[in-house]
Formats: C-alpha cells, sequence, structure tokens
C-alpha cells in the first residue's frame, strides 16, 4: 500500500492548535448532542449527530488516506465521459444508446493502491485500475445520475408498470456519496438548473468540497456565469467553475496527446487541491464544513422555540411568584392574627428561662394557671401546631390538598398554576415526560403536597424559632431580670414593710388597734395587679416589634423555595431546555470563529456555506 | 359541466382544513378546470403548446413554428417564465383569454423579451399572428420549462399541458428519460393528449439509427403514442440565428408520412384531435382510483373523521364542577317573594315575627362566632365556586390537551388556541366573569318565577294546600332560614337546561356542569311534608347553580375556543354537503354518457 506523502507535518503549527481547538469542539459537540433533554427538537439533533458523526471521526481517523472523488450530475451530462478522460482509457461505459448509461458506480483506482477500505460491496460498485497520472492520488467514482429515478409513486396517479420502476439510481448514489471526500459536479447547458440535481446537492454537498465542470464546451454555449448565481443563490461558494469537453479530452487522451487548455486546469487543479499536504486540508476544511453545517441545523431547529423556551422560563417565575404570593399572604395573616397563640409560646419561653425570683414564681403560677385554658384549645393546622410547640409529623408521600388550604394553596391554584405552564410547555414543544400533566394524579398529589408541607414547616419551624430566639435574647440578660425582680420585690417589700411597721410601731408602741388581715388581703390584691401591669410590661417589651417581623419573615419566603415541588417539572424543564439553547448558541460562535481562523480562502474548491 | 363545476368548486374550500389533498395540484382537477370547463362549450380551437426541459430549445421550435420570434431564446437556461401564445389573426376579439387559460393574466404581447420577464405572477403573453399564415383555429404556445430549480415554471406549463390538445414534446439525448419529464409527458399522455415529438440537438445524421430506442423507452416510460416524429440536428449557428431545420422521421410516424412539421399541425384532423383531448379529459376526470370520485371519497373520509373527532370531543370533554353547595337563602328568598303575594295576613304577620325572631338567633350565633355573617358566607362561598370553576377548566384544557394528542388533525386546528395562546388571559377572563357574576340575575330570578308559576299552574291544589299549611306551618320558618343557613350540606342538585344557546359542545358542558347527584338534604319542614315540592325546589336549586357555572361555558367558548368549535361543526358536517350526493350522479352520468 502506498500511502500519498505525508509531507510537512510539523510544518504550521498554528494549524495543528487549530485542530486540536477543532477536535475538542467536536467532542464537545458529541457530548452536547447525546445528553441532550428528552425533547425532540433535542431528539432530532441527535439523530443528525448520529449520521454526522461518523464522519467527521473518520475524517480523524483517515486524515492522509487518499481523497475519494465521486463524480456526479444529472444523466447525459458526460459524467462517464469525464471519468474515462480521467483514466486515460475506457474504464466506464459512455454512450448515447441508452439513457442512463452508468448503473452500477465505477471506482477508479491507481495500479498500485489497496482500497481494501473503500465498500465497494455495500455501494454495489466495480473496481477500474488505472495508471492514469490524473488517477494516481485520487480515488474517482463515476456515480449514477440522480434525475433518472422517479420519486416514490404517489397514491393518486397509479399507472401501468414502466421499465424506470427498477430504476434505483438516486438510491446507489446515496449508498456511493458517503464514500466520497469530494464531489466533482458535472453538468452541461441543458442540466445546470436541473431541479433534482439541486435537492439531490443539498443533501449531500454538506461537508464536501466541490468542483464544478461544465461539459460539452464544444456544442454548448458557456453558461459558467448563470450556473454561479444559480449555485451561489443555493448556497455554494464558487471559487471557479472548469469549462471542458471530456469527450475531446478522452480522445486525446487515448490518443496520448496532450490535453486541451480547459482539461488541464481540472487536472492541475486536482493535482494542486486534492492531493498530498492538500488532501489533509480538504478532509479538514470538510470536516469543519460538516460541523459547521450540523450546527447551523441545529439552530434551524433550536432557533424558532428560543422564544417559547424563554417565555416558559418566564412563566414558570411568574407563577411561581403568583404561588408564593398565596402563601405568604396566607402565612402571614394566620401569623397576625394568631395572638393568643404567639403569646403562650412567647410566655413560655419567658418562664422557662426565669427560676427563682418572686417575680419569676408569679410568672409560673400565672402560666400554670393560664394553661388549664388553653390546653382545652388544640392548636389547629400547621401553623397552629408549630406556634402550640409541637413538631407536626410529616408522613412523606402523604399530603393531601385539604392539608394545604390552610396555607391558602388551594387544588385549583396550582392546577391554574400548572395548566398555563403546560400551555408555554407545549409552545416550546417540550411535553411529557420532561413534564407532567397539568392535573397531579393522587399520587403525585401526595408526595408534592407532602414535601410541601415538609418544607414548610421546616421552614415556619426555623422562622418562628428566630423569631422567639431573638425575643429571648431580650429577656435574657440579667439588668431586665433584676429590674422586673426588683420593681416586683418592691412592692411586697413595701407591704411588708408596712405590715410590720404597723405592728411593730403602731401596735406595739404606739398601741393602736390591729387591723387584721385586712390590710394583707388589700395588699395580696395589689401585688397581683402590680405583677399582671409588670407581667404586660414584660411581654409588650418582648412581643414589641413582633408584627413587623412576621411580616420580614414571609418576606423572605420566596428564596426558600417552597413551592417548587409544585411546578418541579416545568421549572427543570425550563432550565434544561435553556442550558441545551445556550450550549447550542455556544457552539455556533465557536464554529463561526474556528472557520474565520482556518478559512482557506486561497482553495479553488467550492464549498457549501454553512 | 358547470354543474359539476359549481359543486367542487363549492366544496374546495373546505378540502384544506378537512386534512385531503388540494384538489388544484391532481391531474383530474386541471382536466376538469383547465380544459373541460373552459373549452366544452366555446369556439372549438385547437391548442398546440411546445413543452420540455430546460434549455433544450422550446422557444427556438415554437418560434419556428409560428414563423416569427415570439419568445427570445437565449443560451441560459430558464429563462422562459411565461408561456406565449400565438393566435390566429383575428381569434383576439373572439376568445376571452383568461377563461380558455384559466390560472393566467393575459398580457398583450409587446416584444419577444415579455416571456423572459421574471414577475411573480402567471402571465400569458398573447399575440396575433399579423402574416396570416397560421391556420384559422390553430393556437400556439411556447412553455416555460418542466424541470428546473423554479418550480412556478412547473406549474405554469402544467397548466398550458392541460388546456392543450396537441402537446409538441421536446426531447434531447439528456433528457429524453429524466424523472420529471417523464411525469410531465405521463399526465399528458393519459389526459389524451396528441402527441408530436422532436428530438432536439440531435447529431444528424450520425444519431439517427438511434432514435428508435429513445423513442421506445419514452412511449414506454411515459405510455405516449406519438402522432409524429421529428428530429432537429445540432446546429449551433443556426440555433443562434432563430433558424431550425425540422426532419421527419416516417419510420417511427404511424402514417409513415413525412411532412413538414407546420403543415401537419395546420392539416391535421382538428375534429379527431380536439375529441380525442376531451374525452381523454373526461377520462381522467372519471378514473375511479385517480379522478374527482376519489378525491370526493377522500373528502367524505376526512368529513368522516372529523365527525368522529367531534363526537370524541363532546365525549371526552366533558367535566364535571363540582360547585360548593349554594347559600340556600338565596333560593328560598326567591320562593318566599313568589310566595309573598298570595300569603294570607295572619300568616305574614307570624312570618315576620319569626323573621325578626330568626334575626336574632342569627345575630347572637355570629356573635359567639359560630356562624358567620351572610357577607362572609358569601364571599367564602364565592371563593369556593370560582375554586370549583378554576379546577374544571383546568381539567377541560387537559383533557382537551389529551384528546389532541391523539388527534392530529384536532390538535392542528385546536393547537394555536390551546398551545399558542396565553393561558393566563383564560383564568383572568373566568376570574372576571365570576366576579361580575350578581348574586341573583335576572335571567334566574324569570326562570324561578316560571318554575314556581308552571307548578302552580299544574298543581293548583297543591299550592291551596301550601299556602294553608303555610298559614300553620308559617311557624317552621324561622327555623328553616336559620337552619337551611347552618346545614349547607346539600350536593349540587341535578341539571336544569338553562346553560344552553350556546354551541352543541358547550351546551354540553352546561349540561355536565350541573349533572350530579340530587340529594337535597334538610329543606326542612316544608319540604319533608309536602314531598310533591321535592322536584320543583331541586329543579331551583340546579337552576342557580347552572346560571352560576354558565360563566365558565362562557369562557370556554369565547376566550378558550373562539370560532374553533364552529369550525369543527363545520368540518363534520361537510361529509352531508348535498354537492357531494349532486357532483358524483353528475360523474356517474358523464361516465355511462363516455362509455355509450
Amino acid at each position: 500500500m502506498t500511502e500519498p506523502p505525508v509531507a510537512g507535518v510539523a510544518g504550521d503549527a498554528a494549524a495543528i492548535t487549530d485542530f486540536a481547538d477543532f477536535d475538542e469542539l467536536v467532542e464537545s459537540l458529541g457530548r452536547w448532542a447525546d445528553s441532550g433533554p428528552d425533547w425532540p427538537p433535542a431528539r432530532r439533533i441527535r439523530a443528525e449527530w448520529e449520521q454526522v458523526a461518523p464522519r467527521l471521526d473518520r475524517t480523524r481517523r483517515e486524515l492522509s488516506r487518499m481523497l475519494v472523488v465521486g463524480v456526479i450530475g444529472g444523466t447525459g451530462t458526460g459524467k462517464s465521459t469525464l471519468v474515462n478522460a480521467l483514466a486515460g482509457s475506457e474504464v466506464t461505459t459512455a454512450s448515447d444508446v441508452a439513457r442512463p448509461t452508468t448503473t452500477a458506480p465505477i471506482v477508479v483506482v491507481a495500479d498500485d493502491v489497496d482500497c481494501g477500505w473503500l465498500p465497494i460491496d455495500a455501494m454495489q460498485g466495480r473496481l477500474v485500475r488505472s495508471g492514469s497520472p490524473a488517477v494516481a492520488n485520487i480515488v474517482l467514482i463515476d456515480c449514477p445520475d440522480p434525475d433518472t429515478q422517479a420519486d416514490e409513486p404517489s397514491t393518486t396517479t397509479p399507472h401501468a408498470p414502466r421499465p424506470s420502476d427498477a430504476n434505483r439510481n438516486r438510491d446507489m448514489l446515496a449508498a456511493v456519496l458517503p464514500a466520497c471526500d469530494v464531489l466533482l459536479l458535472v453538468a452541461t447547458a441543458q442540466k445546470y438548473r436541473s431541479w433534482i440535481v439541486a435537492r439531490e446537492l443539498q443533501a449531500f454537498a454538506p461537508g464536501r468540497p466541490l468542483l464544478f465542470v461544465q461539459t460539452h464546451a464544444s456544442r454548448d454555449p458557456d453558461i459558467r456565469e448563470d450556473w454561479r448565481r444559480e449555485l451561489e443563490s443555493q448556497g455554494f461558494a464558487v471559487p471557479r467553475i472548469f469549462r471542458l469537453d471530456a469527450l475531446e479530452a478522452a480522445q486525446r487522451a487515448a490518443a496520448g496527446l496532450a490535453a486541451e487548455p480547459g482539461f488541464q486546469e481540472l487536472l492541475t487543479a486536482i493535482d494542486e487541491e486534492l492531493v498530498g499536504r492538500a488532501a489533509r486540508r480538504v478532509r479538514r476544511t470538510g470536516a469543519l464544513d460538516l460541523t459547521g453545517w450540523f450546527v447551523g441545523q441545529a439552530q434551524s431547529q433550536l432557533g424558532p422555540l428560543r422564544e417559547p423556551v424563554a417565555g416558559l422560563a418566564a412563566g414558570v417565575a411568574r407563577e411561581r411568584t403568583r404561588l408564593e404570593g398565596i402563601l405568604a399572604a396566607a402565612i402571614e395573616s394566620k401569623l397576625q392574627t394568631n395572638r393568643t397563640a404567639w403569646q403562650r409560646l412567647l410566655t413560655d419561653e419567658v418562664v422557662d428561662r426565669w427560676h427563682g425570683g418572686p417575680f419569676a414564681m408569679f410568672l409560673h403560677t400565672v402560666a400554670a394557671i393560664g394553661s388549664f385554658w388553653t390546653r382545652l384549645r388544640p392548636g389547629g393546622g400547621l401553623i397552629g401546631q408549630l406556634l402550640a410547640g409541637h413538631a407536626p409529623e410529616y408522613v412523606a408521600g402523604r399530603g393531601s390538598w385539604q392539608a394545604v388550604e390552610e396555607l391558602g394553596l388551594s387544588e385549583a391554584d396550582v392546577e391554574q398554576s400548572r395548566s398555563i405552564l403546560a400551555g408555554l410547555a407545549g409552545r416550546a414543544k417540550i411535553a411529557e415526560p420532561l413534564v407532567g400533566r397539568a392535573r397531579l394524579d393522587d399520587t403525585q398529589a401526595g408526595e408534592t403536597v407532602g414535601t410541601l408541607l415538609e418544607r414548610t414547616g421546616r421552614w415556619l419551624a426555623s422562622g418562628i424559632e428566630r423569631l422567639v430566639s431573638a425575643r429571648r435574647g431580650r429577656v435574657d440578660g440579667p439588668l431586665l431580670r433584676w429590674t422586673f425582680e426588683i420593681l416586683f420585690t418592691s412592692l411586697i417589700v413595701i407591704v411588708l414593710g408596712r405590715a410590720g411597721w404597723n405592728y411593730f410601731y403602731g401596735h406595739l408602741w404606739e398601741g393602736r388597734r390591729v387591723d387584721g388581715s385586712g390590710f394583707l388581703q388589700e395588699s395580696f390584691v395589689w401585688i397581683i395587679l402590680w405583677g399582671l401591669v409588670l407581667r404586660w410590661l414584660l411581654f409588650a417589651w418582648v412581643r414589641l416589634g413582633l408584627h413587623r417581623d412576621i411580616t420580614a419573615l414571609t418576606e423572605r419566603l420566596p428564596p426558600a423555595r417552597l413551592i417548587d415541588p409544585l411546578i418541579n417539572d416545568f421549572a427543570t424543564a425550563a432550565e434544561a431546555t435553556q442550558g441545551y439553547l445556550k450550549a447550542g448558541d455556544q457552539f455556533a460562535g465557536d464554529v463561526r470563529s474556528l472557520t474565520a481562523r482556518l478559512d482557506d480562502s486561497a482553495s479553488g474548491l467550492g464549498r457549501m456555506r454553512p | 359541466m358547470a354543474e359539476l363545476c359549481s359543486y367542487l368548486e363549492a366544496l374546495e374550500p373546505l378540502a384544506r382544513p378537512l386534512g385531503v389533498p388540494d384538489p388544484t395540484d391532481s391531474e383530474w382537477h386541471g382536466a376538469l378546470f383547465g380544459k373541460l370547463k373552459p373549452q366544452i362549450d366555446r369556439e372549438p380551437l385547437l391548442v398546440a403548446a411546445v413543452c420540455g426541459g430546460t434549455n433544450t430549445g422550446k422557444s427556438l421550435i415554437a418560434n419556428a413554428l409560428v414563423g416569427s420570434e415570439i419568445s427570445r431564446s437565449v443560451p441560459e437556461a430558464a429563462r422562459t417564465r411565461h408561456p406565449v401564445v400565438s393566435l390566429p389573426c383575428g381569434l383576439a376579439g373572439r376568445v376571452d383569454l383568461a377563461a380558455l387559460f384559466p390560472g393566467f393574466t393575459p398580457r398583450l404581447w409587446s416584444g419577444e423579451d415579455d416571456a423572459l420577464d421574471p414577475t411573480e405572477a402567471n402571465v400569458l403573453v398573447w399575440r396575433e399572428d399579423a402574416g396570416g399564415e397560421q391556420p384559422r383555429r390553430l393556437v400556439l404556445l411556447d412553455t416555460p420549462d418542466i424541470d428546473g430549480t423554479l418550480l412556478d415554471n412547473w406549474r405554469r406549463a402544467e397548466l398550458i399541458r392541460n388546456a392543450c390538445d396537441v402537446i409538441v414534446a421536446v426531447l434531447t439525448q439528456q433528457k429524453y428519460n429524466d424523472a420529471t419529464v417523464r411525469d410531465f409527458f405521463a399526465a399528458a399522455a393519459a389526459a389524451g393528449k396528441t402527441m408530436i415529438v422532436v428530438f432536439n440537438m440531435v447529431e444528424w445524421p450520425a444519431q439517427r439509427p438511434v432514435l428508435a430506442g429513445w423513442l421506445r423507452t419514452f412511449s414506454l416510460e411515459t405510455g405516449a403514442q406519438p402522432a409524429a416524429v421529428y428530429a432537429a440536428p445540432f446546429d449551433r449557428e443556426a440555433a443562434g440565428s432563430g433558424r431550425i431545420e425540422f426532419h421527419a422521421i416516417p419510420e417511427l410516424t404511424p402514417d409513415g408520412a413525412a411532412i413538414d412539421l407546420r403543415r401537419r399541425l395546420a392539416d391535421c384532423d382538428f375534429e379527431r384531435i380536439k375529441l380525442a383531448s376531451m374525452e381523454g379529459a373526461f377520462r381522467v376526470v372519471i378514473d375511479p382510483t385517480s379522478g374527482a370520485g376519489s378525491w370526493l371519497d377522500a373528502f367524505e373520509a376526512a368529513a368522516g373523521q372529523w365527525r368522529v373527532a367531534r363526537q370524541q370531543l363532546a365525549d371526552e370533554s366533558r367535566v364535571r364542577v363540582e360547585m360548593p353547595s349554594a347559600p340556600r337563602e338565596i333560593v328560598w328568598n326567591e320562593i318566599w317573594a313568589w310566595l309573598e303575594p298570595r300569603r294570607s295576613g295572619f300568616d305574614l304577620t307570624v312570618s315576620r315575627a319569626y323573621h325578626l325572631a330568626g334575626k336574632g338567633v342569627k345575630w347572637a350565633a355570629r356573635r359567639v362566632g359560630l356562624a358567620r355573617s351572610e357577607e362572609e358566607r358569601r364571599e367564602d362561598f364565592a371563593a369556593l365556586e370560582l375554586a370549583a370553576l378554576k379546577r374544571a377548566l383546568g381539567d377541560f384544557i387537559d383533557r382537551l390537551d389529551e384528546i389532541c394528542r391523539g388527534h392530529p388533525r384536532l390538535a392542528a386546528l385546536l393547537g394555536d388556541r390551546l398551545v399558542a395562546s396565553d393561558r393566563t388571559v383564560w383564568y383572568a377572563d373566568l376570574q372576571r366573569r365570576h366576579a361580575a357574576l350578581p348574586i341573583v340575575s335576572d335571567d334566574y330570578r324569570s326562570f324561578a318565577r316560571d318554575k314556581l308559576d308552571a307548578f302552580a299552574r299544574d298543581n293548583p291544589d297543591m299550592v291551596r294546600w301550601i299556602l294553608a299549611g303555610l298559614n300553620v306551618g308559617a311557624v317552621a320558618r324561622p327555623a328553616i332560614t336559620v337552619g337551611l343557613a347552618m346545614a349547607g350540606a346539600a350536593a349540587v342538585p341535578a341539571a336544569a337546561a338553562t346553560a344552553g344557546g350556546l354551541t352543541t359542545l358547550v351546551h354540553h358542558v352546561g349540561d355536565v356542569v350541573v349533572g350530579g347527584a340530587a340529594t337535597l338534604a334538610g329543606e326542612g319542614a316544608l319540604g319533608l311534608t309536602v314531598a310533591g315540592l321535592k322536584p320543583l325546589i331541586e329543579s331551583l336549586f340546579a337552576g342557580w347553580s347552572a346560571e352560576r357555572s354558565r360563566v365558565l361555558a362562557e369562557t370556554l367558548h369565547d376566550v378558550v375556543f373562539g370560532d374553533r368549535l364552529e369550525e369543527i361543526d363545520r368540518l363534520a358536517a361537510a361529509g352531508s354537503r348535498p354537492e357531494i350526493a349532486r357532483a358524483r350522479h353528475l360523474l356517474e352520468h358523464c361516465a355511462r354518457e363516455l362509455r355509450e
């Protein structure tokens, strides 16, 4: 096996870096395409990638293998004649007797080249050896034409069987072209605007540099300018079009004469553009174009969905805010209106903390009496339980809508949000299994509501605890406690002092009559009243700012993401699809800049613009 | 024929929404509207058109046939964008070209570049043969290509092909077996056109022997039996100066005659050719597998699918609204208001006394926190009701989504409403309508009166009995009212037909909205003592709930569906359009006549 000389590998260090960048890009593109969300456009992109990836992979593995040039064009344009001219002898039948002439692809290979890597059997091709210098360093394939096979017969117009029903030329072409690295498009004045050829070209041109050749030069007028316009309108870059007469060239080649100028140009171009070091460049450019084409396809798939996906993300944010608003309003009003529960909670705090002093004893006594009344009223719902100091029991997957109704969220509200989001998701072509249905079934409802309750419970418990602990700090200081103890004790001391004075001074000294217990009873009432006043003052101090703090607490509800379980599927889907889109944009930018850097404007080969 | 066309034309606009292939793309439509309709009762003209692929020399050949340059022949391909027609002298005043060539706007020829004008519209450039050489009834045309990248050109060529009787098929070595070229001429052959083949750009005489093979392939592929075959040699110089030479090939021509092409066209049997092309067109139209009948079949089948879809929609998109129990005093107030003028003074006095007492009881109950005020209860009720309506709306949308998933056509029709529109608006609309709902609407009031009046008419004794009973039983009334207001446990009663008036589907919604078990608990002493009153009171409750839930139906109809329900109705009903049967009848008639 003789490989074409691989020259100057170390020559261009910059180019090598760029190609390393390119390989990296292809790798991450593959990761992106393979790991897309379960979303119809992502699935299509993945399927497309599965077509493109093997080609890119092969380019990488077979970088220095000689190029395979597929000669394509409409029937009768002289493909076979041109192949014969290039091969220097009649390797394939060119005739005017029957159209189409070539029904099996002819693979022309130089005498000493091993082409075991070419799937000749799969393409039902025939191998022909040639010693012509034109094909010494390339493989030339004479492809079947695309324009004699009828489209799949439409059901509306059945017809009698025709000979062409057996014509599978286009299918055969589809089997041959994957093996081709470069396409040589042959056209004549009659065929250069053929619709079928244009259609097939669109399908096979991505990632395959092209040579354009007008044949029948001795008969037909020069249509190259018009052809160039036509090709450019189809999205091709057309640096040059060769014009030659293949028949004449074949005759001259057979006669051993020097090639006429048009044909010589083509020979030179093959030699300069497709052989040796140029082959690597052609492969690289082709791979880059293919990547660009793939990314472009992906972008055109995703483009129309950009706005709907953003709409879904905005919708998720909007519905989240709406539900959080409902939840926050309900929680706030519940917390604000439950005065007695707060009072009890804060009392418990103080009572638990203050021991030993007369005032503390007084507080304990009042609390003990009060507990008789409060124990009679059970704490209702989640908030009631939390304020009553009970830890609610969370049972995973066992939430019910009734349980959250207290939190202001009705099934109807949640369903409204989910239905709106389902509509937005539908616009972005996001459906099951990426997102669930608008109505949650009982198991789902149980789970999501259960999670919601648990989250809300924990968040509320910690919030209430924070509020309480902030107040706990206020009563912890000895100064406050001693002040109250002194204030309370002072009345007792005054009462006791007065009683002592009355007894020792008034009765024993002055000899006045003892008043009996009347004074003490009166004093007792005053002490209790004084105690209650002090207690009220204490709790007023403790409660100070509670209203504001509750509002502040509920304002901190959104960052806690409490309602997320209810619309989690939509939020996740929006995030996933947005991430996917963003990565796609990133690749598009990468490919553009890489193409701009690697663009080989000096090349005489045509390309399909990505 | 005109009748048949008018029936089919009436059905055509429905084809696309029904999902039936557009008839204008089919052969029978071209034959009927392009050939039979415009030509059946017009002056018999023979229309001959030069057709072929790009750059095969059509314009050159047409010019040669006409005898002067009507269409510019240029080296670039696909440049003839519009057909050019050359009319015999004096015909232009007698014939309406727009009717003869449907789909085209006739424009008077001003120069040979007219046909190259790349404007979008379908223009038919026409001129009269100034020399007067053209036979009196022969119309000659040059047409755009049939295989280039501009599909507009194909369409124009097809329109001309449909209208013509004779086709001059221009074939070349490169193109005689191209798939697109074959398809074009196969359709012409199927429609009974007379075909004259001109092999252009032939290496003359070197290629003469292979022409037979080319022609055989062409005939086998297209089913065409050319009436004559000519060869035009490849001669670039002659072509450049607009000259072309035709060699008759008698061995390939059925009549074996070597007649000049122009003479053959002038001398051919107009009547026979015209008849053949008319008959061919007929055959295409009445073809059982691909004719107009098959399109009608497809039309009916599609309409049938829409009927199924409508049924499915009606069956599956029903939602039950779990309406909260109605505040009972609202209905009872209506009943009392109706009874008021019929009651005795004693009864009224007692009633008023108890009314006061009842008020006192209610006030006390509120104070101790056992009862909520009427306003609060109304608010609670409204919130519950709105929640129920919203749930029903969500449920409905969910069901529609589900149905659309299984029915692509419905999805296509409803898709932009269901998916593209902003559902927030729907909910906002429902909320707005619900908020604007009066607690007792005038409609309901008159409905209740009518019901009660009808009841009184049907059961005069019963009413008297009730009234008598009320005199005694009035004692119970305050207890009933208070009791009812506090019990509030009744389920939503069964349907009342107040929710009609919308389309069928929404009407269904209205029906089912109030469909449910009719248990009316605790209607108190009155209802218990007078069993015959139960259905009446049930229907009064049901009516109230139905009246309320009508907002859902309105939102669904006005905002969610828009006009789509009417559209579905229209499509489902398309299968029973009288035009179908009439058109079928006419087609059968034609087929019979043709057989005879």
